[in-house]
């Protein structure tokens, strides 16, 4: 019997990418949202309200629960009156479990169309996730939906193992370091030898939706926004991020080319009012370099946290042993969409060179020029597939013929219990 | 049916609540050792003996003291197919979590679905009514919950099958 | 979401993209039942090219599959498919109608391409159950579709109905046990009023049904059950009506399996829910642990850290 494609699940905090192993992107991209009818409750509270009487069994009752809406629809539904919208998963981590449960059915059945009892599937799970959460899910998998086969993957090595896929990854290595920047927060984490080192990851609170917001105030202290409708402000800041951001080398010499030549360099963006269809349009200034340079001098954005993006990567890298440090240096991998800006590897790579050298300087001179280093390589990997990295990286693994001896079987799981799901072979090692 | 329960359960809040009485009890075998005796069983003198209360073939409660720890373990009623993998679910499903239940036992005693193991520890730092309390809210609700399941299963099965076949008519 | 959609929503949504902004592209992705769909772009971004592999097709091609894809997408059947796959489809982005309904339905009626493979044998059995109604008797010829390893449809005209005979086997006790409840009430349901016009069914466990008797190499064991519905000339009195009739028996097993599932998921809501409360309980038994607040001898509070 031929074997039918291994489904890869990563379900994020804002979007869940899912799809088929062996294809280049997800088959869907939509949010983790779930609309379901019921009182509007505490997120904490957790556990359906049990039907009072289950004796009515002529009329509709007992499948309230079939009654939802994911993804797309979800968002669509939620003015209607009795649904409220609910994000099962918060910080990366499920914290509902009902609704996860129902989430994964509905994607399942709906949209992908699969027999989960036919298929091998593939999840992601955040770093230091803890194992009792890969339990739940492994239960919910296997005895819920009898799925033939899984595999649960740190998110940070599946960015690393679409790293792959550029031509200037010569050894394939699963040690290095993963800048992951979504929509809510950029984590750094060192990764080594497909184990990730727990204690020396760092979170920055800047990414995506910060960027958005900080086009946003540029634009209004211009005063370019009066044109645009209140409600569609953020989206156009958006826009702007996405289609016209880049990171510069300098910012002074950039300012002073826009100045020289502001034609040259201001792009305007034109909009369409959702609802009425009006026509606007808005000048694109500074905030092309400006907007990817909060990740290099936070200053200009927040004054909570003032770290510079290459000192946080530089600051989690010393704290890793000494013995994979220079591993860890010469493979800094980028996933997410907010690393997607022009340039932003080699501004990183710049940056954190400098840095590097530096204390490499510093430790010749206070050696008095005894000891030499010779030297460390810093090399930041963009690739193509850096949206939807991790997502790439499952789907790279799963294709592989290995990857099926890998993943615990439903005879495994039934034989041991979901506990068996706490350890998982790393890809690559030795049996 | 339940003018038996009530006697059922208060035989086996009394045996219980008589039952823990729990001390403190080195291991008499292994230095600086200090485990449930009733689960060790290396030394008969510290076991009480062992008592079941029944309340007919399908339901019983099996209570085996000892002198720093007491293990009780419940055969819940199973009348049928669907009630017997829906309570082996539901006890699975508990057990994977015996973590947050403390005096909860992973693995029932051979020939019942469920066990407690309460020790001296336990009796210690909780109160050993409630714990009594526990139990017997445990006992009546797991029967209750099982039932519930089965209606609501073929509440749903009905509505499905009805789904189904009316949408021929259209 | 009670009742599954026919069509897939895959191929739907890709191609209304593609429309808008062809782009080459190379997607493999399934569909029920073990159906295996491949999407590219082989030649040009406008042209795409949609295979679908099916594990029955030989027996399809039996029952004139060819004929039904011919009707249904005429021009659009390549005459050799793509090598691995069954039946490929050649969709030309710059013939798609324009936007709006029409490319909507257009783009829908490719979605059903499983559906309309798959709907071959019973257009036969609809057809010949006409001719032997005419001719008073007669059996008509007793078509297998292996459409899954273990599992098997049968369809078979009679002078005054067509049978569809599903064998099914559960991999799982739960979902045998489950599954059972489930078939119950199939053949209950039937009593209630509102759905009198509805086929009838049958479920026996391990004994086969009279109709399929004789075929060899039938499983026996406990596990294996046989759902048979009984569809009378009511069902298909008219073209539309037998489409949606065959549209959604050939979702049964799918269908049977999917509530399947989202009963065991709610199970579980309701089990996490229950374990919740009996937390609570337990809860109640601990004794509250006063903290006192430790001083050193100068006056700090100790902290642990």
């Amino acid at each position: 019997m031929s074997v039918l494609a291994p489904i890869i699940c990563d379900n994020g905090t804002g979007f869940s990418k899912v799809g088929f192993a062996g294809n280049s992107d997800p088959s869907f991209v939509f949010p983790t949202a779930i609309a379901t009818r019921g009182p509007v409750q505490q997120p904490s509270r957790s556990g359906p309200a049990v039907p009072p009487r289950p004796g009515n069994l002529a009329s509709k009752r007992g499948v309230e629960d079939l009654d939802f809406f994911i993804g797309d629809e979800a968002l669509a539904n939620a003015q209607t009156p009795g649904y409220g919208v609910y994000y099962p998963i918060r910080h990366g981590q499920i914290e509902n479990w009902d609704y996860m449960e129902r989430y994964w059915e509905q994607t399942i059945f709906k949209y992908l169309r699969a027999e989960p009892e036919d298929h091998y599937f593939l999840l992601t799970e955040p770093p230091l996730n803890p194992p009792e959460n890969r339990e739940q899910t492994a239960e919910i998998f296997f005895e819920s939906f009898n799925i033939k086969g899984l595999y649960i993957a740190v998110q940070a090595v599946l960015a690393l193992a679409a790293s792959w896929s550029s031509n200037r990854v010569t050894d394939r290595t699963l040690t290095g370091t993963v800048i992951d920047s979504g929509d809510g927060v950029t984590h750094v984490i060192p990764c080594a030898e497909g184990y990730v080192i727990g204690s020396a990851i760092k979170h920055i609170p800047i990414a995506g939706r910060d960027i958005s917001q900080f086009v946003l105030n540029l634009m209004r202290e211009r005063g370019d926004m009066t044109t645009v409708p209140p409600e569609d402000q953020l989206k156009v800041a958006g826009k702007v991020k996405e289609n016209y951001s880049y990171v510069c080398q300098d910012i002074v010499k950039e300012f002073r080319k826009y100045d020289q030549e502001p034609y040259k360099y201001f792009e305007r963006y034109e909009g369409e009012h959702t609802v009425t269809g009006r026509k606007y349009s808005v000048d694109v200034g500074y905030e092309r370099f400006l907007a990817p340079e909060i990740f290099f001098n936070p200053e200009i954005y927040s004054s909570d946290f003032l770290t510079p993006l290459p000192e946080v990567v530089d600051g989690v890298i010393q704290q890793t042993p000494i013995d994979v440090r220079r591993g860890l240096y010469k493979n800094i991998v980028l996933s997410g969409g907010s690393t997607m800006f022009q340039h932003f590897g080699q501004r990183l790579k710049r940056d954190l060179k400098q840095i590097v050298d530096r204390r490499l300087d510093a430790s010749v001179t206070a050696s008095g020029s005894h000891m030499r280093s010779s030297g460390v390589d810093v090399e930041v990997i963009s690739h193509k597939r850096q949206r939807y990295a991790v997502w790439f990286g499952g789907s790279l693994l799963a294709s592989l013929p290995e990857f099926y001896s890998f993943c615990h079987t439903k005879a495994q799981y039934d034989e041991v219990g979901p506990s068996i799901c706490r350890r998982y072979q790393i890809f690559g090692s030795a049996t | 049916m339940s003018n038996t329960l009530r006697p059922y359960l208060a035989a086996v809040r009394s045996t219980l609540t008589a039952a823990l009485t729990l001390e403190d009890f080195a291991s008499q075998v292994v230095e600086r050792h200090n485990k449930p005796e009733v689960e060790v069983r290396e030394s008969k003198e510290v076991l009480l003996n062992s008592l079941t209360i029944s309340r007919n073939e399908n339901e019983r409660v099996l209570v085996e003291p000892s002198i720093n720890s007491i293990r009780l373990s419940i055969k819940i009623k199973q009348a049928d197919e669907i009630e017997r993998i829906l309570c082996h679910k539901f006890t699975r499903f508990m057990m994977q979590r015996a973590e947050s239940f403390l005096v909860l036992r992973r693995k029932p005693v051979q020939g019942y679905d469920i066990s407690f193991l309460i020790t001296n520890n336990h009796t210690d730092t909780m109160l050993k009514h409630k714990i009594v309390d526990f139990i017997i809210q445990f006992m009546e609700e797991v029967d209750k919950e099982i039932s519930e399941m089965k209606l609501s299963l073929n509440a749903r099965a009905r509505v499905v099958a009805e789904s189904y076949l009316g949408a021929f008519n259209s | 979401m009670i009742l599954l959609e026919s069509h897939n929503y895959i191929i739907q949504t890709t191609l209304a993209e593609k429309c808008i902004k062809p782009s080459s592209l190379d997607v493999q992705f399934v569909d029920f039942d073990g159906v295996r769909f491949h999407l590219s772009t082989p030649e040009r971004k406008t042209s795409l090219l949609l295979s679908m592999n099916i594990r029955c097709w030989d027996e399809l091609v039996k029952y004139g599959v060819d004929d039904v894809l011919k009707r249904e997408y005429g021009a659009l059947v390549k005459a050799s498919p793509e090598p691995d796959y069954n039946i490929s489809l050649e969709i030309d982005l710059e013939q798609v109608p324009p936007e709006g309904e029409e490319r909507e339905a257009y783009l829908k009626s490719i979605a059903l391409l499983k559906r309309n493979a798959l709907a071959a044998p019973f257009e036969v059995a609809f057809k010949a159950q006409k001719q032997l109604e005419s001719a008073g008797s007669g059996q008509g010829e007793l078509m297998a579709l292996h459409y899954r390893d273990e599992e098997v449809i049968y369809v078979q005209a009679s002078p005054d109905r067509v049978t569809v005979i599903f064998s099914t086997t559960f991999r799982e006790e739960t979902d045998r046990i489950f599954g059972k409840v489930f078939l119950q009430e199939f053949v209950d349901a039937r009593r209630l009023p509102t759905i009198q016009s509805a086929p009838q069914v049958l479920y026996t466990t391990r004994e086969p049904p009279l109709e399929i008797r004789h075929v060899p190499g039938l499983v026996d064991s406990e596990d294996v059950g046989y759902v048979t519905f009984v569809l009378f000339p009511r069902h298909f009195a008219n073209p539309a009506v037998a489409a949606a009739t065959i549209s959604h028996i050939q979702l049964f097993r799918d269908y049977l399996h999917y509530h399947i599932k989202c009963s065991k998921a709610y199970m579980h809501s309701r089990m996490r829910h229950r374990v919740s409360e009996f937390q609570k309980v337990l809860n109640r038994a601990k004794t509250e642990v006063a903290v006192i607040d430790r001083k050193t001898a100068s006056g700090r509070t100790m902290t642990s850290r």
